[in-house]
């Protein structure tokens, strides 16, 4: 089935949010989509969904103009999506969940034993090994995609959206969604991929199309004619720019932080690591690997249950977060801005300033607007944070600014010790440069930095040693030669020799 | 600790708590605006109705049984700032009154310590709420839901529901006082803790703690917030508002009665919502709670004078809490419009 997209138009208030969009989507192809934040991706997948009407333009399957006005007429038009959120029913099973627009009946109840042969049915097609009688809650997020799919394939669909499928899976569990991607090209449905990350849509699409500011940047562009480069300065307007790290001293006498073999309540094993004055220290794992764990055990979000923790050569426990930050001077960005990180009601003051409110109060317990203020304004002004005002509400900033806001909620602080999860994590790349720069700029000031990131070239970017974690134990330490594909190499080294090592010792 | 009225109401609480932002301060004024010329209307229309309703008698009531209400809506308050809930208050109140008339009666301790060791009780049920509801996880809602009854039950075993009604004469002297003939010197003990909570919401630490928990509790966690503390704090205040609120009505009514706070739930949600309090936690209006409570008050009291019956104003206050529940919808729906509409047209992609 061929799916044409034809001059596709979409304005909102004050807004154009798509622009004489065409391009085809043709059968027995990975198709990826690729955009900056606000391009107008997930605009595009809501008209061809049918979630929304286009203002202008039209779409074609197979030639014959199309006119969806819900859900429903592109599932019968064959077309499916697998949206970023889960839309299966966790207290159902499997085969439930996958039957459930259409369940066979016999005498007007529903008939179970077919309900489970048809979902199996499909389910075989791309893995037979989920069985349909489970509840949907215990399967993995990664098994979860897989029954979106098969439930996309009982509805006879011909294109197949995956909108970031790989946004929280592990690498593993990637490659095995990727093999039933090509097995699905290969039976010539279209399958078409939205995905941030550049390395995977070179890894696996065929062609590629680019939005950018609502406007195809490029359109159907054959994967074998662009390189990374190229794709990015189509998403972007111009070329990649790397941020400038300049010169930085690390004092590798100094060691700020140092875990000797610490094990905690999540299940971390025999964790050991410097973390040296001035110093990025990246710590690189996969999704689920227990990267963010560590650093909640550090904070004291989380148990120690053994080993030692010792700050500027001094043996320390810490039983909470505000003792960490209080005492120990020791921070920590969650990747999660939104849910973990800020108070988005709260104006721009007040949550750069919440870290000192106790400080900053007078005698008499009072904190002033103006104190918090003099605290605030001049992070603001030095970070750039874009605002109209310093009362502004986080939540109505962009992405690289709320994370701006963030990190000058902990130089406030004056944290010695800082631990980012994901900083760029949602942010486009424009400002990502930006963020770099940033972090570099505060290890210069003499903080320590412990990055934890799950994106590789960031990773190179920001790290001087990089530090490899796997099922919740280290599995390597690199000095960073910031040379991309050995550095690349050798980290995935570290995770695969220590996957079969793990599977051998099970298996052996 | 999230938690309202219904389940479906949960829901569309917690997403717009993520995507609504605080009110600006001209949308606040215009809520209080938009409040005070419904309670100016209602006033027109009772005292046009019934002009005994601005007699010198009718408003020293009035102005009673308004200075109750309105520390009966900062008890919520303080629990809502949380984002949590007490449905404790009423038992919290009672068992704190029915303390005074022991103290006071059997007892015979003096009036400022019997006083003072009933707001103590109160303050300490409060704290009770907290800690159980921040070391044992579950929410507030069902905690104060059990405590109610629980601390209502013991008060009830313990008193045998004898009301203390030989109170020293001071008592009841104090609650008839009048001050320029028509108001009640209670009314300035509400607006002194009215004062006192908004230098707390405003100006202190404390506060900021309690709001900034409320908003998001796990992002103030780790911003270094002593966030269980503030939830403690904030049960604990409470707590002791509500035994003021109790205490208030023991002056009132010149004895202390086991009958005492039973109907305060209703009016207690009202006088925040209707001041443009969030369900959601997070965002507090010290002066919108007394004007809420104003605004019911002022019915209560013009259904009175118009000699319609308690039937009716049972039924117009859960009119109007229903009206305020869908103001605080809309308040979010517009304000999540406003701040992320056109940017998100684009945006979202």
């Amino acid at each position: 089935m061929r799916l044409t997209i034809e001059g596709i138009g979409k304005d909102f208030p004050g807004v154009t949010a798509l622009d004489s969009v065409s391009f085809e989507i043709l059968p027995g192809e990975t198709h990826a989509l690729m955009g900056e934040n606000g391009a107008g991706k997930s605009t595009l997948i809501k008209i061809i969904t049918g979630l929304y009407r286009p203002d202008r333009g039209r779409l074609l399957v197979d030639g014959q103009p199309v006119d969806f006005t819900s859900p429903r007429d592109a599932i019968a038009a064959g077309i499916s999506a697998v949206h970023q959120e889960r839309n299966l029913i966790p207290r159902f099973t499997v085969g439930e969940n996958i039957m459930i627009e259409r369940p066979p009946t016999r005498n007007g109840v529903i008939d179970f034993d077919k309900v489970h042969a048809e979902a199996r049915k499909f389910l075989d097609m791309i893995d037979p090994s989920i069985d349909t009688r489970t509840e949907v809650r215990h399967l993995s997020v990664a098994q979860m995609q897989i029954v979106e799919i098969a439930k996309a394939l009982s509805l006879e669909a011909q294109v197949l959206l995956l909108d970031e499928p790989t946004a929280s899976i592990t690498g593993h569990e990637a490659d095995a969604l990727f093999a039933v991607v090509r097995r699905l090209r290969d039976e010539g449905k279209a399958i078409v991929f939205v995905s941030h990350k550049l390395e995977e849509v070179m890894a696996i699409s065929d062609r590629v199309t680019v939005l950018r500011d609502g406007r195809i940047a490029a359109a159907g562009e054959p994967i074998a004619n662009m390189s990374r480069g190229k794709i990015v300065s189509a998403m972007i307007g111009r070329e990649e720019r790397v941020a400038e790290m300049g010169t930085r001293a690390v004092d590798r006498s100094k060691t700020v932080l140092e875990a000797r073999s610490l094990a905690t309540s999540f299940g971390h094993k025999d964790v050991s690591f410097e973390l040296h004055k001035g110093e990025i220290l990246g710590l690189y794992g996969l999704v689920g690997a227990g990267r963010t764990e560590v650093a909640r055990a550090l904070i004291g979000d989380g148990k120690v249950t053994a080993g030692e923790l010792r700050l500027n050569g001094q043996s320390v426990t810490i039983p909470d977060v505000p003792t960490a930050i209080r005492r120990h001077k020791l921070g920590y960005i969650s990747e999660d801005r939104k849910a973990e990180g800020l108070i988005l009601t709260h104006p721009i003051r007040s949550n750069i300033a919440i870290s000192v409110w106790r400080r900053i109060a007078s005698k008499l317990g009072l904190i002033t607007r103006a104190a918090e203020r003099k605290v605030a304004d001049p992070l603001v002004a030095k970070l750039e944070v874009k605002t109209p005002s310093i009362e502004q509400a986080v939540g109505k900033l962009s992405g690289g600014n709320q994370q701006k806001v963030s990190i000058a909620k902990w130089l406030a602080a004056g944290v010695e010790i800082l631990i980012i999860d994901e900083p760029t994590v949602g942010i486009d790349i424009k400002t990502k440069t930006a963020i770099h720069e940033l972090i570099g700029e505060i290890t210069r000031g003499g903080v320590s930095v412990l990055l934890i990131s799950s994106d590789m070239p960031e990773m190179i970017t920001l790290a001087d040693r990089i530090l490899v974690m796997n099922d919740f134990t280290l599995v390597g330490t690199i000095e960073n030669s910031r040379r991309y594909e050995t550095m690349s190499r050798e980290i995935m080294g570290f995770i695969h020799a220590d996957a079969e090592a793990g599977h051998a010792a099970t298996h052996g | 600790m999230k938690w309202s009225l219904t389940h479906g109401f949960t829901m569309t609480l917690s997403v717009s708590s993520e995507t609504r932002a605080r009110p600006s301060w001209l949308a606040e004024q215009a809520n209080l605006i938009g409040l005070a010329a419904i309670i100016i209307l209602f006033w027109v229309l009772f005292t046009s109705l019934a002009p005994g309703f601005v007699s010198s008698f009718n408003l020293f009531a009035l102005s009673r049984s308004l200075a109750v209400d309105i520390v009966i809506g900062f008890s919520t308050m303080v629990v809502l700032a949380t984002g949590g809930m007490n449905l404790a208050i009423g038992s919290i109140g009672v068992c704190a009154v029915m303390a005074s008339g022991f103290l006071m009666q059997t007892i015979g301790l003096p009036i400022p310590v019997a006083l003072a060791l009933a707001l103590l009780l109160g303050a300490f049920l409060g704290w009770l709420n907290g800690f159980v509801i921040v070391r044992s996880g579950v929410n507030s809602f069902i905690i104060t839901l059990a405590s109610a009854s629980l601390f209502l039950g013991g008060m009830l075993i313990l008193s045998k529901a004898q009301t203390f009604n030989a109170l020293p004469p001071e008592i009841a002297a104090f609650g008839r006082m009048r001050w320029w003939g028509f108001v009640s010197p209670l009314l300035f003990v509400a607006i002194g803790l009215g004062v006192a909570l908004i230098i707390l919401f405003r100006f202190t630490a404390l506060g900021r703690e309690i709001l900034a928990a409320g908003a998001n509790a796990r992002a103030a966690e780790l911003s270094g917030v002593p966030v269980g503390r503030a939830i403690i704090i904030a049960h604990t205040l409470s707590g002791a508002l509500a035994a003021s609120a109790g205490l208030m009505l023991v002056f009132r009514l010149g004895a202390a009665m086991p009958s005492i706070g039973q109907d305060w739930l209703l009016p207690s949600f009202l006088a925040p919502v209707l001041g443009g309090t969030l369900l959601a936690g997070g965002y507090v209006s010290v002066v919108g709670t007394m004007l809420g409570a104003l605004l019911v008050t002022t019915i209560r009291s013009g259904l009175l004078v118009m000699q319609i019956g308690n039937f009716w104003l049972q039924l117009f206050l859960g009119l109007i809490l229903l009206f305020a529940v869908m103001l605080d919808r809309y308040r979010s729906v517009y304000a999540e419009r406003r701040s992320l509409g056109r940017k998100n047209a684009g945006r979202r992609a």
